[in-house]
């Protein structure tokens, strides 16, 4: 299995489980769901709420797999622009690290929420 | 794109021609030609749309972050006022649009790519030569997904607008 093949079987995975994920997390927005208007339904109160809740996994889960899914894509794509072992792997590395620069960002979002002031 | 026309030993094959490059072949909607081939204008748009959403997703989650980083709420708050104008909305807008496309395209994609359904079954090769894919259902489903993210970016229009809800 090539490269190309391998990247896309992620895009495959990840894009189940986005399916899911992605849904919900629309879905809390939803004017008929939420009784607000979508202007008004992000609150301090209901932001700190969901990320302290087990929703909470659910939204970092969503980040990591959104992150992989966007930036294997652009990997994809860069594998076809500009082919090559060599570019290969250097495309390799900005996936990487910008995979675990922001998936750190999301988890600090997460881990050191601080308390709704009083 | 265009079509090229060939002798083979079952007679006149016609072949697609790709247009050479890689930004015109699938990054640029407006140079690619998609008569008789919605599936050509689907991939490239879910190629834009997939750039636009990880870009969007990159700002989403630095902004979210902006709590945890600033140690409280009030900055969160000052820069969610500051998001509702106009300019923003419109904004909102664009990656609703995205992120339906994208999304309904991408299920679309794992029916056909990923499971096999709807893309016929393999067979000989007679002229005028019709790839089988061309003619089943797949193509339906696509144009199923181009009307229902037309209607879903609609109704979130109306809820980013204020319309409804």
């Amino acid at each position: 299995m090539g490269n190309a093949s391998r990247l896309a079987i992620w895009q495959y995975i990840t894009a189940i489980i986005l399916i899911a994920v992605l849904t919900g997390h629309l879905i809390e927005r939803f004017p008929p769901v939420t009784h607000q208007a979508y202007d008004k339904s992000l609150s301090m109160s209901t932001v700190y709420s969901r990320f302290r809740g087990a929703w909470g996994i659910g939204l970092l889960l969503l980040a990591y797999v959104a992150l992989f899914h966007g930036l294997n894509g652009i990997r994809g794509m860069l594998y076809e622009w500009l082919p090559g072992r060599r570019r290969e792997k250097i495309w390799d590395a900005i996936f990487w690290i910008l995979f675990i620069a922001f998936a750190s960002i999301a988890t600090y979002t997460i881990i050191a929420l601080p308390p709704l002031p009083k | 794109m265009g079509e090229d026309e060939k002798e083979g030993t079952h007679g006149v094959v016609r072949t697609f021609r790709n247009m050479p490059g890689f930004w015109k072949a699938s990054l640029n909607p407006w140079l690619i030609k998609v008569k008789n081939h919605p599936e050509r204008l689907a991939f490239v748009l879910h190629r834009v749309t997939g750039a636009i959403i990880l870009f969007y997703l990159l700002l989403h989650i630095i902004v979210t972050d902006i709590p945890a980083y600033n140690h409280s709420w009030y900055a969160w708050e000052n820069i969610m006022k500051s998001f509702n104008n106009p300019a923003n909305h419109i904004g909102e807008f664009i990656v609703a649009g995205c992120v339906f496309f994208h999304g309904l395209n991408g299920i679309r994609l794992l029916l056909t790519e990923f499971f096999g359904v709807c893309v016929g079954r393999p067979e000989r090769p007679k002229p005028p030569y019709v790839a089988p894919t061309a003619k089943s259902c797949q193509r339906k489903l696509l144009y199923l997904v181009f009307i229902l993210a037309a209607i879903f970016w609609v109704l979130s229009g109306l809820i980013i607008f204020g319309v409804w809800g």
